[in-house]
């Protein structure tokens, strides 16, 4: 994977860019604020960009601001927000792109679970932080309570609204494929969506419940 | 001393003019002959006691007293030649007195046309005037008092009792008598000039004796005329008329200017003469009406009828002052009147509470007749002038207006703008404001005190919101600074164990136990960072209101305006729900909120509605007490119903001064 990595603190810059080489994945430019990236993209021609939210010069927001330029001019290029809290309105909206990841920038100490993410978003998926997905579910919850889910149905459901594929969620939750299938099958059928997609178009339906639940 | 001065020579005219009496002339004559001695020397005498130093009352004095003159002489030279000829001495000296001395009169009138009315021969022009006419005056009486010519008929046989002149001087009559006759007519004519260039009040002032100047040549030209037509030193009696009225008619116009259109502010005089004149006439008849009834009663002699006498005036003395002042005034200072007693009755409006004091400046306007009347009200702390408003003025340099300082007490409240007034307006002005001293006090302390208080709550605001850009300094500094400071830390750690030999079990899981307590911290922070000021409102109201109620342990309803408003404004509205919903969680028992902001004219409004149990007092608990507090910080209002069992409705209005 070739990462590009717009980060205005130095250190950090670092070691974002140590973790992605020791994960095997090669750096290929990596800037200080977000003016250049739009030029930088377009000479190297990146897998994926990880880009901060606050940057220079009012360190608001920056990054989603850039982030939904580079998606206009680069539609299949994976973008990866790290942000250092919660927003859940502009998260959202921006993960429902595909090719789009919104995370809290803590998440990088959990090595395995972020470069997966970093891989799906570079490949056209998506990766929504677990906190803004919990908001989503808890504010879905308050509202129009969800179908009876059992507690593992529930994890399925947030590990599916994160983005992870059936693969990915078996991973995380040591099951057999098989079962995370029959799990996943099961919530669709709850929340009266259409079963046997995967991939983003499931995260689209997923959010889309979330989200009208929440509004 | 001046006005007894006057005074003598105003009593030595009028008795000389009645000892004087009428021999052989009609009635009228005599009764014109006293009101023109009556008019110049009572006019006179006005002017000289309250303008000591001016010419014309002198002037008019000095002509009354030489009229007097003239008539007694005339009277003498009668009696004393005709009826008891031989018997009385100086009779040769009235003679002389009265064929020679008439050019003085006209003499005095042509001064009193040139330095009329500021007392002084103001132009070089009006001095040469003088000049040539002192000249010519001179001469002419020179030449009366040392004719060569017996005297007219019917004293042709009396000698003259001064030495002669030389005949040929009998040939300069023609040239004084034109040059008497030039100087007046050219008196006139400057009398007109200023009566052209002049305006307002002055204009009407100088009018009456414009007109009549003109009668001293005409009425010299006209007995001229009548002698020489009809050949006979008895002028006849329309001319005596002409004459008469003429000399009657200078000091009458001037006093038409003097008490009509308030020259020399004698009004004031002759106000206080009348009212004290009548009080004493009043007082008078008290006293003797009381010690009349009194000794009628105890007996005469007894020291209680001059007590008793003597308290009545005492006691009657102030109210009937005021009652004589005011009836005079009413009808002689009618302007005056009306304006003292309307600043008094706006005095009573205002300590009975009906009126504001700031209401003075329309009054003042209004009774001095001048829309362009403005207040300034002088603010010693900060050393500048407001507006009843309170808002500091600097006045146009070119500003046309006149400031006339406002004293209470000798402490300076401000000044009154004013269109430019003559003298006796000013003094009304002056009056009026003395009388709204009390208005004007505490329209001035009223306006020092709101610009204080305005002072307090912008420095309140400024506290505020000083304090929200606080609170998002240190939200920034916990984010972007230990936050992301852990991270890399954590980050150098997990770059640190991916080095390691994959022997080194032991030492990774020491590292991810410290990566654990590392992400703790992380946690941590970001919930310190999100009490002391949610980043959400970076991106607006509406945002950061949803995300707080995505943290509520109970249902929350938002519906938020996405118009934005100044950040402060914004952290404010925000605090206010938050605290709302707060209140409503623990105190209310509610099971749903709903948290609305709304933009109502340029206010940011928000409303925190529960369905709890209501009851809420903003007394009790200090939870609404710093809503409140917060809120009138902004210069907002806080207002809370909350009846028992309905649930309890917050509305906190947020002005938007931008």
């Amino acid at each position: 994977m070739r990462v590009v990595i717009a980060e205005d603190q130095a250190l950090l810059r670092q070691g974002l860019a140590l973790l992605f080489e020791d994960g095997g994945h090669e750096v290929v430019a990596s800037l200080g604020d977000a003016e250049r990236l739009l030029p930088t993209i377009a000479t190297h021609r990146p897998d994926l960009v990880v880009l901060d939210v606050r940057m220079p010069p009012t360190f608001t927001d920056e990054g989603t601001r850039v982030a939904r330029a580079i998606k206009a001019e680069h539609p299949d290029l994976g973008v990866l927000i790290l942000s250092q809290h919660i927003e859940t309105s502009h998260a959202v909206e921006l993960v429902s792109l595909g090719g789009f990841g919104y995370l809290l920038k803590d998440r990088v100490l959990e090595v395995g679970d972020f470069l997966d993410a970093a891989a799906r978003v570079a490949h056209g998926g998506s990766a929504l932080d677990p906190q803004v997905v919990a908001r989503l579910v808890s504010s879905a919850d308050g509202d129009t309570p969800l179908p009876e889910l059992s507690g593992r149905e529930r994890e399925v459901l947030e590990l599916m609204a994160e983005g992870l594929t059936n693969a990915g969620i078996a991973r995380r939750l040591y099951l057999s494929e098989r079962t995370v299938e029959a799990h996943v099958r099961h919530v669709l059928m709850k929340l009266e969506l259409a079963d046997g997609e995967d991939g983003h178009r499931r995260v689209l339906a997923v959010l889309a419940y979330l989200g009208a639940a929440q509004h | 001393m001046i006005a007894a001065a006057a005074a003598a020579l105003a009593t030595f005219a009028v008795v000389l003019s009645v000892l004087a009496g009428s021999h052989g002339d009609p009635w009228w004559q005599y009764v014109l002959a006293l009101s023109a001695v009556g008019a110049s020397v009572g006019v006179g005498l006005l002017i000289a006691v309250r303008r000591p130093g001016h010419a014309i009352g002198w002037l008019l004095l000095a002509n009354g007293a030489i009229m007097a003159g003239a008539g007694v002489a005339q009277g003498y030279a009668q009696y004393a030649i005709q009826e008891r000829p031989g018997a009385l001495p100086g009779a040769e000296w009235a003679v002389l007195w009265d064929q020679a001395a008439w050019p003085l009169l006209f003499g005095l009138l042509t001064a009193i046309a040139l330095v009329f009315p500021d007392g002084n021969l103001s132009t070089p022009r009006l001095r040469r005037v003088a000049i040539g006419a002192v000249a010519a005056f001179a001469l002419l009486l020179l030449l009366g008092f040392f004719d060569s010519e017996p005297f007219e008929a019917p004293y042709q046989n009396v000698e003259r009792p001064l030495p002669s002149l030389p005949g040929w001087f009998a040939a300069l009559w023609p040239v004084a008598f034109l040059g008497v006759l030039g100087s007046i007519v050219a008196s006139a004519i400057a009398m007109r000039g200023r009566f052209r260039n002049a305006t307002g009040v002055e204009r009407l002032q100088l009018r009456w004796l414009t007109y009549t100047a003109f009668l001293v040549p005409l009425t010299l030209l006209i007995c001229l005329a009548g002698a020489i037509a009809t050949h006979s030193s008895d002028e006849l009696d329309i001319f005596n008329a002409l004459f008469f009225f003429m000399l009657g008619a200078i000091p009458a116009s001037i006093g038409v200017a003097v008490l009509r259109y308030r020259l020399y502010e004698i009004d004031r005089l002759i106000n206080r003469t009348l009212v004290y004149g009548v009080l004493t006439i009043l007082l008078a008849a008290a006293y003797a009406i009381t010690a009349l009834v009194l000794g009628t009663a105890l007996g005469s002699g007894s020291a209680w009828v001059t007590a008793g006498a003597t308290l009545t005036v005492a006691v009657a003395f102030r109210p009937l002052r005021a009652r004589v002042q005011d009836a005079v005034d009413r009808r002689f200072r009618r302007a005056r009147f009306d304006a003292l007693r309307r600043t008094g009755d706006f005095l009573e409006d205002l300590r009975a509470g009906r009126a504001a004091p700031e209401l003075v400046e329309p009054l003042l306007r209004d009774v001095l007749s001048d829309p362009a009347l403005e207040l300034r009200f002088w603010l010693p702390e900060s050393e500048l002038y407001v507006d009843p408003r309170g808002r500091a003025v600097i006045d146009a340099p070119n500003d046309q207006r006149e400031r006339t300082p406002v004293e209470r007490a000798g402490v300076p409240l401000g000044v009154v703008l004013h269109s430019p007034v003559d003298p006796t307006q000013t003094r009304l002005l002056e009056e009026v404001v003395e009388a709204a001293g009390l208005a004007l006090e505490i329209a001035r302390l009223r306006v020092e005190l709101r610009r204080q208080l305005d002072e307090v709550e912008a420095s309140r605001a400024r506290i505020v919101s000083a304090g929200y850009e606080e609170r998002r300094r240190i939200e920034r500094d916990l984010h972007d600074g230990a936050q992301q400071r852990l991270v890399s830390i954590g980050l150098a750690l997990r770059h640190a164990q991916h080095e390691l030999s994959p022997s080194a079990n032991g030492t990774a899981a020491t590292l991810d136990g410290a990566l654990g307590e590392i992400t703790l911290a992380i946690e941590e922070l970001r919930e310190l960072a999100r009490g002391v000021r949610p980043s959400q409102l970076d991106d607006g109201l509406a945002p950061a209101l949803r995300e707080l109620a995505g943290r509520a342990p109970l249902a929350v309803e938002v519906s938020a305006c996405t118009d934005r408003f100044p950040p402060h404004i914004e952290a404010a509205a925000y605090f206010i729900a938050s605290e709302g919903l707060t209140n409503a969680v623990k105190h209310a028992a509610a099971t749903k909120v709903t948290l609305s902001a709304k933009n109502e004219a340029g206010s940011l409004v928000v409303y925190v509605t529960d369905d709890g149990k209501g009851g809420a007092e903003p007394a009790h608990g200090s939870g609404l007490r710093g809503l409140a507090d917060r809120v009138e910080a902004h210069g907002g209002s806080l207002l809370i119903k909350s009846a028992r069992d309905t649930g309890t409705t917050l509305r906190a209005e947020l002005p938007c001064a931008s």
